[in-house]
């Protein structure tokens, strides 16, 4: 219900004051992003900081560029990203998802980065960007900034390879050649609540309409997030509109997941779920890439 | 009809309670502030079932801010414990002993254990950490059908069975006649042409309300104990806190705050922690404030439904229903909530089995079993929405077996005449079953549906129509509430005018979302005669309101409702004897006309006075009344009709069901509602609109889920799935077939307890109709697109 | 463990020396005495009844601490009309009676009042849509949509009567 003590509240206003202060607080401190979940788990005591450092005023995490690539800052939140028109063919999929977390309210608080450090397991956010391969900058004030990629960034859920004095930056989907489309779909009891299945394609199809390649996550497993190589690889080959080799390659995934009953649905239901929501997502981001002109 | 003054009964008179509301001023119980107020938080138990073996809470006594902890051991000798006579006349259960903190062992996930009670809450909740519990886990009793067998451990020790009630409904048998009568049951269905066996089950679920519970309580030396609490109730808890803590009667106050958001008859039981709340004030002489959390109140009240019926039902070869034979069982959780003692629910719920269906030959048994859960406490649709969803199941089902329309042998079976009495010893007053169906019928043009329907399919598509009905209370008379609930039924309301025209109605019930004081306000204006701004309405508050029982079971439109009127009629009769005194003139009550705040004589324009006027000359200007006649106009009216009134509804829903998905959706909802005279159209439609809603949500979605060993997993709203209204239809409600009920005063019904009734039975009905291709009977709930799956593939 | 911090909340400062783990909604309520705004759930923030505006936008006040709104603007349902002067979704509130307990109503007029300016075109299912984040137990929405969608029609006509 209500938080334990917090000794220290720091909000720095630049990226190297943010992580001078969580070098200086140690381990336990935390970056507050749009808190959305974090607060959760801080009211719930399951989390209890001494030290809160809270990004909201540092200006360099809340840009979104779309110049060679696009690059999103780590504070960039839900409402921000739903609302970007610039957005769309091979970024749709951050938009699907970035329009349907929680309720508006959670849209107007909630960040991309906050998602991706939070790494909840079933989460929108770490699905999509697991299938739309961005790399990730994460600084630290002693070991300066990196670079890594989606795939090494998400661990199990709840991890990731941020270290603890580390912040993300930003995420950046570097610009590509030729013709991409993504999506994301989700399924949960409840409208636009957590996903009970969340599935993001991401596509790219040659001058003929012949997909090149694909990345098929899907989310609400317990596992966290996963990667399908062989429903990917099942696609490569596969005309756009070739709509039974898109449920087959769904298909694959869905044989593939690793489920575990639970009470919101059994596993031939979650099974069911990837091939529904997956068909979909695969269908539309392939509509999405034949739309698309060259390059982003 | 409309009221002479537009503004009286039956106009749709925008609501005198919005306006603070929609400003931020309501007055809501967690806006409440005393003085050197203390905060209390309560460590729960974290087992289903287990022995207390020690309590350590010297640190968290240690704990700066901290003023006191409070176990079981240390108030069981300082007040007693419930059950009390203050709400146990005629139960007929065996209601278990209980204090407010749980003493020598715990029965369910969420009883509170200690109590912390400090200068400010968030270091309340700090001291929890700091208390140690040594616990010895006892075995789990989480099956209502196991609990009841013979070698389940047992729940309350001392107890040589978990039974905590057993009804085997005579109406007014003797033993011996209803001895031929369940044999004569017996041998109809042996032999009757078609018969429909089958196990329904409903799952525990309940409509919490969003405003959770409170209680603030501050003791007088020589005031005595004055409290706070969010009540349904306020005079069945003040009754119960005297008896509890030995206090006169008169040294207890309890006030309902103004505005209550919502309760739904979660705030309408004796649960423990108000108990120790009043207790603490005492013992403490300080304010004790304890603000109920989401999760508290997910795991301790609230839970509904949660019953199994084990339905044989036989028809003829028509579809004519001969027998049915319901056998009942529920699960009770702990028991431990006075006035409804988790088995007044599913009591109910049996009685009212037969629902509005002629059944000539019907058994009905109802067993209730205790468990290590938490109560089973009211919610609205009081015990029989499992019991609706059976019967109007079973009878689409017998519809199928016999091959005819499910509209028209529910059509067949419903009861024409009324007055009528069910094989369990319910009465029906009023009205006309046939007429608000066929309403509904009429509505939902079914041919044409059908017709669809057949089309769709060919395309892989399903789509479904179901039927559901209600019969239900309007208002309970005394007799049959007294062995529900131990308290009576009637109510008293204490209408006042003053000399400036004002007119001041004083009532002990609670109102928490029901439009009481516009409603109010519009029969007063009706009556006699002034505008509904010159109406104020006192309630919830013991110390200026009659004893009342409580804003419960659909008393508003027809007992509350109804003594407002009478009491009103009573004054309007006085001023008119006075008037016409003064005037020379003949007091014939119908001559006169009150409107426009005014008295007038229908036939002669210059015999009129203003209402103010009247009534100054008669409060305060006393003298040379009529002979017999004494000053004052303040009447208090009881009401209550010894027959058990009823409304009606007829509901319709059309569902589409993915196969593929599973997804259910709810393409078309209606109702057709006899709610007799409707007081105010807009604020009929709102309750209705509003119940169905909440019936569709437990229906489709919410369910309190308890996992092997008792631990509760539905402790959050992100877990226990409310519908947003994403999740759900608009609701199209019709009540122009609706007929006069002529034992009320102004003819109304009450329909917001019942209104929920008729939903599980036509969501059931139609989505099953949508998947007949499949086979698919729904006998379960709640109805997930999961399970949609597992039955289609099945 | 304590901040000094200075909000303003519908047009006024309220300052106070508070313990860093206040809730926001606490010090709305507690400090700054503004009870309109609710509270509906323990931690997950999932009812929206403590919805008000942050700089304009509606946030859920039970998951922000009182210190991270220090120098903010806030903006409550006391601030959204006067008793003379109603906003237009309170007027429409109280004509499609929007409300029973009132218990959510402050949230989803605050949640309401920025969507209907972001969105004066809004059709019921989007009007549903938005609404995902407050919960209404008592009037099973109808009239709430209601309410929202007419008193979206006439900010949109006030808006463009205000453009010409």
């Amino acid at each position: 219900m209500y938080p334990s003590a917090i000794q220290n509240y720091e909000a720095p206003d630049s990226l190297d004051g943010a992580m001078a202060a969580i070098a200086k607080f140690g381990d336990d401190a935390h970056f507050i992003a749009g808190g959305q979940s974090l607060m959760q788990a801080i009211k719930s005591r399951i989390i209890q900081p001494q030290t809160l450092i809270d990004l909201q005023n540092v200006q360099e995490l809340r840009t979104l560029e779309t110049a060679q690539g696009v690059t999103i800052g780590a504070m960039v939140r839900y409402r921000d990203i739903a609302g970007n028109a610039g957005l769309d063919g091979r970024l749709g999929a951050l938009r699907d998802a970035a329009s349907h977390v929680g309720d508006r309210q959670v849209r107007n608080r909630g960040t991309i980065g906050g998602s991706l450090c939070w790494n909840f397991v079933s989460a929108c956010m770490p699905t999509v960007t697991l299938a739309l391969d961005p790399r990730l900058t994460l600084g630290s004030e002693s070991r300066g900034r990196r670079e890594v990629g989606i795939d090494d960034f998400l661990g199990e859920p709840m991890e990731t390879d941020r270290q603890e004095d580390e912040l993300l930056i930003s995420i950046f989907f570097p610009q590509l050649e030729g013709r991409h489309g993504s999506a994301y779909g989700k399924w949960s009891l409840l409208t636009d609540g957590l996903p009970v299945i969340g599935v993001c394609a991401s596509v790219s199809l040659d001058e003929g309409n012949i997909c090149k390649s694909a990345r098929i996550s899907v989310g609400g497993l317990e596992t966290g997030p996963v990667r399908f190589e062989r429903a990917e690889e099942a696609l490569v080959g596969v005309a756009y509109d070739d709509a039974k080799s898109h449920e087959g390659a769904i298909s694959i995934a869905a044989e593939e997941a690793e489920i575990l009953d639970d009470v919101t649905g059994d596993e031939e239901f979650r099974r069911q779920l990837i091939r529904s929501v997956g068909l979909k997502s695969i269908v539309t981001a392939f509509e999405r890439a034949a739309a698309a002109g060259g390059g982003q | 009809m409309t009221g002479q003054t537009g503004t009286g009964i039956g106009a749709s008179l925008p609501r005198l309670e919005d306006l603070p509301i929609l400003l931020g001023k309501g007055k809501y119980f967690a806006d409440l502030k005393r003085p050197g107020q203390l905060h209390v938080f309560f460590l729960r138990s974290v087992h289903a079932h287990a022995k207390i073996k020690s309590i350590d809470t010297r640190q968290a006594e240690e704990l700066p801010g901290v003023v006191a902890v409070v176990t079981g051991e240390m108030i069981k000798n300082e007040l007693l414990p419930l059950p009390q006579p203050s709400g146990a006349a005629g139960l007929s259960g065996r209601n278990p002993t209980f204090w407010p903190l749980a003493v020598n062992k715990v029965i369910f996930h969420g009883e509170p254990v200690v109590a912390v009670v400090a200068e400010d809450p968030y270091i309340a909740e700090d001291a929890l950490e700091l208390i140690d519990v040594d616990y010895e886990p006892l075995p789990y009793v989480g099956d209502m059908e196991a609990a009841l067998s013979p070698d389940s451990p047992i729940v309350h020790d001392g107890w040589d069975s978990n039974q905590i009630f057993h009804i085997d409904f005579h109406s007014d048998r003797s033993a011996s006649e209803h001895k031929d009568y369940v044999k004569r049951v017996a041998e109809l269905i042996e032999t009757a042409p078609h018969v429909i066996r089958q196990r329904y089950r409903v799952h525990r679920c309940g409509v919490t309300p969003m405003e959770p519970r409170g209680v603030l309580a501050e003791w007088d030396d020589s005031d005595g104990l004055m409290v706070w609490i969010t009540s349904q109730r306020p005079h069945v808890d003040r009754y119960v806190f005297a008896d509890v803590m030995s206090l006169p009667v008169s040294k207890v106050r309890v006030v309902a705050p103004v505005d209550q958001g919502g309760g739904f008859g979660v705030k309408a039981a004796i649960y423990r922690e108000p108990m120790l709340i009043t207790y603490l004030a005492r013992k403490l002489r300080r304010p004790i404030r304890w603000l109920e959390t989401r999760e508290e109140n997910l795991m301790t009240v609230g839970q509904e439904r949660d019953q199994i019926h084990d339905l044989e039902l036989a028809a003829d070869e028509n579809g004519k229903i001969i027998a049915a034979r319901d056998m009942g069982m529920a699960d009770a959780g702990d028991g431990c909530a006075g006035m409804y003692w988790g088995y007044n629910m599913p009591l109910v719920g049996a009685a009212r089995f037969p629902n509005a269906f002629d059944i000539p030959f019907c058994e009905v048994q109802m067993r209730v079993a205790v468990t290590n859960k938490a109560v089973l406490s009211p919610a609205r649709g009081l015990g029989i929405y499992p019991t609706r969803f059976a019967l109007d199941r079973a009878l689409d089902m017998m519809s199928r077996k016999i091959g005819m329309e499910p509209s028209v042998l529910r059509r067949k079976n419903l009861i024409a005449e009324l007055p009528a009495k069910l094989a369990t010893g319910i009465t029906y007053d009023s009205g006309d079953f046939c007429k608000t169906y066929d309403r509904l019928i009429e509505l939902a043009d079914l041919p044409a549906f059908r017709k669809q329907q057949e089309a769709a399919r060919k395309e892989g598509r399903y789509i479904g129509f179901g039927i559901g009905v209600g019969a239900e209370a309007s208002g309970v008379h005394s007799r049959r509430y007294i062995v529900n609930t131990g308290t009576p039924a009637y109510a008293a309301t204490d209408v006042r005018i003053d000399h400036r025209g004002g007119v001041t109605v004083y009532y002990g019930d609670a109102p928490h979302g029901q439009s009481h004081k516009t409603v109010i306000a519009q029969i007063v204006s009706s009556e006699l005669g002034v505008s509904p701004e010159d109406v104020t309405v006192i309630h919830g508050d013991t110390q200026s309101t009659p004893y009342s029982t409580g804003t419960v079971a659909a008393r508003g439109a027809s007992l509350v409702m109804s003594s407002v009127a009478v009491a009103c009629r009573e004054l309007r009769q006085k001023m008119i004897r006075v008037f016409a005194h003064d005037h020379k003139a003949d007091p014939d009550y119908g001559d006169y006309e009150f409107s426009d705040r005014q008295i007038r004589h229908r036939r002669s324009d210059n015999l009129r006075s203003g209402f103010a006027e009247l009534a100054y000359r008669i409060i305060v200007n006393s003298i040379d009344l009529p002979p017999g006649e004494t000053g004052s106009l303040e009447q208090k009216a009881v009401f209550e009709n010894d027959f058990g009134m009823v409304s009606f509804s007829a509901h319709g829903a059309f569902v589409e069901v993915c196969s593929k998905t599973g997804r259910i959706k709810i393409l078309k909802y209606i109702t057709s509602d006899d709610a007799g005279v409707v007081l105010n159209p807009q604020i009929l439609v709102g309750q209705i609109e509003g119940g169905v809603i909440q019936g569709i949500s437990n229906f489709l979605f919410e369910e309190y889920v308890y996992d092997e060993n008792g631990q509760q997993f539905s402790t959050t709203l992100s877990n226990y799935k409310m519908a947003s209204a994403a999740d759900v239809p608009a609701i199209d409600v019709y009540h122009d077939a609706g007929t006069y009920c002529p034992n009320t005063p102004l003819g109304a019904r009450a329909m917001g307890e019942g209104c929920i009734g008729a939903v599980p039975g036509a969501l059931g009905n139609a989505i099953s109709d949508a998947l007949q291709p499949f086979g698919v009977e729904i006998v379960e709930t709640p109805v997930t697109p999961a399970k949609i799956l597992k039955l289609i593939r099945n | 463990m304590k901040r000094d911090v200075t909000i303003t909340i519908n047009g006024v400062e309220h300052r106070g020396n508070i313990p860093i783990r206040m809730l926001l909604v606490d010090f709305i309520r507690d400090v700054a005495g503004l009870t309109g705004t609710h509270v509906g759930c323990t931690f997950e923030g999932q009812c929206g009844a403590c919805t008000i505006h942050l700089d304009g936008e509606a946030v859920k006040s039970c998951l922000l601490l009182a210190v991270q709104c220090d120098g903010k603007d806030l903006t409550t349902v006391e601030g959204l009309g006067r008793e003379d002067a109603l906003h237009v979704l309170q007027e429409e509130f109280h004509r499609h009676h929007a409300l029973q307990c009132g218990y959510c109503t402050s949230g989803m007029l605050m949640n309401a009042a920025e969507f209907i300016k972001e969105r004066p075109d809004a059709d019921d299912d989007e009007i549903r849509r938005a609404l995902v984040g407050n919960i209404c137990r008592c009037t099973g929405y109808t009239n709430i949509v209601k309410a929202i969608s007419a008193a979206a029609k006439r900010s949109a006509s006030v808006w463009r009567s205000a453009d010409t």
